[in-house]
């Protein structure tokens, strides 16, 4: 697959280069094929995993029925969520592992990084509340740090410090993960039964989306998702990824190998690890466990953003755990492969700008025409513009065709309705592509910058924004596109049609935002098979929040349960 | 390891540590020339 990528792209590079190099080569030619063979690799790397993974076969999805022999402790850290939601999340899963006859195997362990004293009370009442709603024999654990030293990947080592010497296993969730008991118990089947799996990831599926942005990254998720991940999995084997939550750990070979250290230096690129699962994926590797994505078990949920705001804001922080991997590319005794991944990922966000470059690269060669590329708009360049576009979008076109052929289409609602789902969300995509560009390049720069961006909480109850909204998110990304525009048309009108596909998104930024955030109309396009029959785990969930939804309870409502005890704050 | 029965629901987590030993992930820093010239010019400088 490396190898493919690296001949398509060396073929795309020599191609520009005949293309542009008419009167010989020069310095900005060579800059130019530099960055088409920096950007194209990664994008061909990723259509390829797409389609290699389209074209592999689904395994079989065989499910355990004996209870796991280890005991696992399910990891559920909170920062400044709704409790409400969250513990309905708890408590549903609680109540599908007590109907598998398994939850004697497993404890729930509700670990508290929230700054807020308010939405703190307001954990502890909800947790009264959850005790109460799930049966005796249920374990339930509640702490909140007094300081959320190393965030997250703090979080949980506090955990371990603390309590893992009493679990087998741990089951890392997020606040807005949701896990199908069945699903629960067989990855602790699968811990128990190779003893040298150090960490099982699944396929979380996005799911809870209502607004046009998020029922298509929904829609996608769970389309392409199994492809991709049939892909990764054949890419990466027992080096596999670790996305941070919704997989199982074994907790001696964590503990033994994933103690994290800050690293050298002031944020960004110092302090503490901020993109954790990554590394920790590849210090087990490191120490000789097992990393495995398991492909063929469903019932893996969460949800995401609502809109290309919340997202982009989540990407900065991504951005910048990513681009502190620089920092860990020479740590000794890393796999080669662990390596690359920390390259994959970085090069995932410095693609941006540098898209940008080799966009601001053609239009100076093109006013610099004693230099640069003579013809713009010549048959080679747009083969290539062509070449390079296809590696987006005929991933999904295989996994349209494959799922056509396997009849997998009908848990979507059939291929007809699917086809149009596919078109829309590469429409959606096509469209929103410029502008998440152009976030992406300023959280790259603002990063070089060294101005850090720290760790938000996630929004996860904002959905629609107003054209204000958007505009106060992207006036800078429109107003940068406008002045590019006018600069082009200035100095390189040949070049305007190769900057139209990035500046109109750009420019319309506001109101594609905007537009996007907006409630669904429809729920036939982008059907998912989780709303064209939901899961019980996901009835369940939504049944206990549409109660508790109605139920009035504050902090000062004083309803902490009798069965509680010992203080809240660790 | 666990056994049922052990704990109850509540604010109490397990009292079970387990160490989880600091990673090593960079190499020692190489001294940059123009520091070590500079701890040598140091050490050369007269007292006065």
């Amino acid at each position: 697959m490396l190898g493919s990528a690296a001949a398509f792209t060396l073929t795309g590079a020599v191609l520009l280069l005949r293309a542009t190099a008419n009167d010989g080569t020069s310095t900005l030619d060579m800059l130019r094929a530099t960055l088409f063979v920096a950007t194209t690799f990664w994008l061909v790397l990723g259509g390829l995993n797409g389609v290699i993974g389209a074209l592999s076969p689904s395994p079989p999805k065989v499910l355990g029925k004996a209870p796991p022999r280890g005991m696992t402790a399910i990891l559920v850290p909170v920062y400044n969520e709704d409790p409400r939601t969250t513990f309905s999340r708890i408590a549903a899963m609680q109540r599908s592992l007590d109907a598998l006859g398994v939850s004697h195997r497993f404890h729930f362990a509700v670990l508290s990084d929230t700054r807020s004293e308010v939405a703190a009370a307001e954990e502890v009442v909800w947790f009264a509340r959850l005790v109460e709603e799930l049966p005796e024999t249920s374990r339930v654990f509640y702490r909140r740090r007094a300081e959320n030293t190393g965030r997250k990947a703090g979080n949980i080592e506090d955990f371990v410090q603390k309590s893992g010497g009493a679990y087998d296993y741990a089951l890392i969730l997020d606040a807005d993960s949701l896990m199908d008991g069945a699903t629960i118990a067989e990855m602790a089947r699968r811990m128990d039964a190779d003893p040298q799996l150090g960490l099982l990831q699944t396929v979380p599926q996005v799911i809870g989306g209502e607004s046009i942005f998020g029922r298509g990254m929904a829609f996608a998720s769970s389309y392409y998702g199994p492809a991709f991940s049939r892909g990764v999995s054949a890419l990466q084997g027992m080096e596999g990824p670790y996305w941070g939550h919704n997989a199982i750990i074994r907790m001696q070979a964590f503990a033994q190998s994933c103690g994290l250290p800050a690293l050298s230096g002031d944020p960004p690129f110092g302090g503490h690890i901020l993109s954790h699962d990554y590394v920790e994926a590849a210090l087990l590797a490191r120490a000789g466990w097992k990393v495995r994505l398991a492909v063929d078990l469903d019932g893996s949920y969460e949800e995401g953003p609502e809109n290309l705001v919340d997202y982009a804001k989540r990407d900065r922080r991504w951005c910048q755990g990513n681009l502190q991997h620089a920092r860990l590319l020479r740590a000794p005794r890393l796999r080669l492969w662990s390596r690359f991944i920390f390259l994959q990922g970085i090069m995932a966000y410095l693609a941006s700008p540098l898209w940008l470059l080799l966009l601001i690269a053609g239009v100076a060669g093109t006013a610099m025409p004693d230099r640069g590329w003579s013809n713009p708009s010549s048959v080679d360049g747009w083969i290539l513009a062509g070449a390079v576009a296809t590696w987006l979008i005929l991933p999904k076109l295989v996994v349209l065709v494959r799922n056509a052929l396997s009849g997998v289409n009908r848990n979507f609602g059939g291929t007809l309705r699917v086809s149009v789902s596919v078109l829309a969300e590469i429409m959606l995509s096509t469209a929103l592509a410029p502008i998440l560009l152009c976030f992406q390049s300023r959280a790259v720069l603002q990063i070089l910058l060294g101005l850090d961006g720290g760790w938000p909480a996630t929004d996860r109850t904002s959905s629609r924004l107003s054209l204000e909204e958007a505009f106060a998110a992207s006036w800078w990304m429109m107003a940068a596109a406008s002045l590019a525009v006018a600069i082009v048309v200035a100095l390189a009108p040949a070049t305007l049609p190769w900057l139209m596909p990035v500046a109109v998104p750009a420019v319309l930024a506001p109101v594609l935002i905007s537009l996007s955030s907006r409630r669904s109309r429809s729920l036939r396009l982008f059907a998912a098979p989780v709303e064209l029959s939901v899961p019980d785990i996901i009835r369940d969930q939504r049944r206990l929040l549409a109660k508790w939804s109605s139920v009035s309870i504050g902090p000062d409502s004083g309803a902490v349960a009798p069965r509680l005890g010992g203080s809240a704050h660790a | 390891m666990m056994h049922e029965g052990e704990l109850i629901s509540g604010w109490s987590l397990p009292d079970a540590p387990l160490a989880m030993p600091r990673q090593v992930l960079e190499r020692p820093r190489r001294r940059r020339m123009f520091s070590a010239l500079r701890s040598v010019l140091s050490l050369a400088r007269p007292r006065i």
